[in-house]
């Protein structure tokens, strides 16, 4: 029969209340990011991410099947935006900073552009993934310098007409879509010497599981 | 002789391009903000915190503020920048604390009292939005300790002087 000495039985119990310690801070360590994090609201030119890093407000959440793969294939079904040229940008999850998934453009000059990462999923949006969205004008005078978003104008600015855009082109291919106030409204200059601004407000667009 | 001239020429070209290097840029003059009337503006003075005045912009399609952008950064072709700070006045019943709602997709909030007034911590902590009766203040910078001195600095912006600095904070038309 075996018999337990009292130090070996003290030995085990410290074992049980390490291996439930364990246990818990793994479940915490698992659970607690899961949620799609808002806290950088825009993309950044370089990584560590901070405010000195920020360029392009996020202005679209795909979500609930809203995989990085699944936002590509079906952006590209419903916009026909087959160009990948442009720059590599970074966004920010959980305190981490990350390169952008894939990126999509209507052409190589002034065009429509959007930038997109998948994200950590999220318990009320399932699958998620952000993007930042503009048009952009390629500007070639007084002085060429490539690639800039349209200055606050009229129409909005380029970041409220790329996710205008896209906002159409997936409402008219039914899917649903909303809007909800992100208040990422700071001023972005660009290599024209303008200032470009989102108006605040993200679009949220709901994915299909099934690609087109 | 005639390299001069172009030279001249090229330098009084870029001056009108950039902009006049005695004021702050933008599509609006500080004096054209002094008389603005729509709603009470607040700006943190000339400079804050080592960042002289910008430029001083108006939108009021789609979104509805003046800003005062202060700092310069550099931006390259596909990749604009974040100027170092930036004020933002909106009327308040356009932008309040309520804008936020706690759906999913939404971002976190940090209510606190700043200057006598209700205000907000909103997504990383670097925004901070201070609610007054008819204007709500959104200030951008790229730490909190700068954000909490262009808290401090705020000052009226007035048609005939810009008014002193007070405690609380509380701007009429």
């Amino acid at each position: 029969m075996l018999q337990v000495r009292p130090y070996a039985r003290g030995v085990s119990r410290l074992l049980g209340v390490a291996a439930v310690l364990a246990s818990a801070s793994l479940l915490l360590a698992t659970s607690a990011p899961a949620h799609f994090d808002t806290a950088g609201r825009f993309t950044h030119v370089a990584c560590p991410g901070s405010p000195a890093t920020r360029s392009d407000p996020v202005n679209v959440v795909f979500h609930h099947w809203g995989t990085w793969g699944r936002a590509e294939s079906q952006l590209v079904a419903h916009t026909g935006w087959a160009a990948a040229s442009g720059t590599t940008q970074h966004f920010l999850d959980h305190g981490g900073c990350f390169p952008q998934h894939t990126q999509r453009a209507s052409g190589e000059g002034s065009r429509f552009h959007v930038r997109i990462r998948g994200q950590h999923w999220d318990g009320g949006l399932g699958w998620a993934a952000a993007a930042a969205a503009h048009h952009e004008d390629l500007v070639l005078f007084p002085f060429p310098c490539g690639h800039a978003v349209d200055a606050n104008g009229a129409e909005g600015s380029g970041f409220d007409q790329g996710r205008d855009e896209l906002e159409a082109r997936f409402r008219d291919a039914g899917h649903e879509t909303s809007r909800v106030w992100w208040g990422n409204t700071q001023s972005i200059r660009q290599c024209d010497g303008d200032y470009a601004a989102s108006d605040g407000w993200t679009l949220l667009v709901r994915l299909h599981q099934v690609n087109h | 002789m005639r390299v001069v001239g172009l030279l001249g020429l090229v330098a009084s070209v870029a001056v009108l391009v950039v902009g006049s290097p005695t004021g702050p840029g933008g599509d609006r003059s500080l004096e054209e903000a002094r008389s603005f009337e729509e709603f009470p503006l607040y700006f943190a003075g000339d400079e804050v915190d080592g960042l002289s005045l910008a430029a001083v912009l108006r939108r009021d399609e789609g979104a509805d503020y003046v800003s005062f952008v202060y700092g310069e950064c550099s931006p390259t072709s596909d990749s604009g920048c974040a100027p170092p700070a930036e004020v933002q006045v909106w009327p308040a019943d356009m932008r309040y604390a309520g804008s936020y709602d706690a759906s999913a997709g939404a971002p976190s909030v940090e209510l606190t009292r700043i200057r006598g007034r209700p205000a907000a911590f909103v997504g990383d902590g670097m925004q901070l939005e201070l609610y007054t009766e008819e204007s709500t203040i959104v200030v951008f910078a790229d730490t909190r300790q700068r954000l909490l001195t262009i808290a401090t600095a705020l000052r009226c912006l007035g048609r005939d002087h810009d008014g002193p600095r007070e405690e609380r904070l509380g701007c009429r038309r």
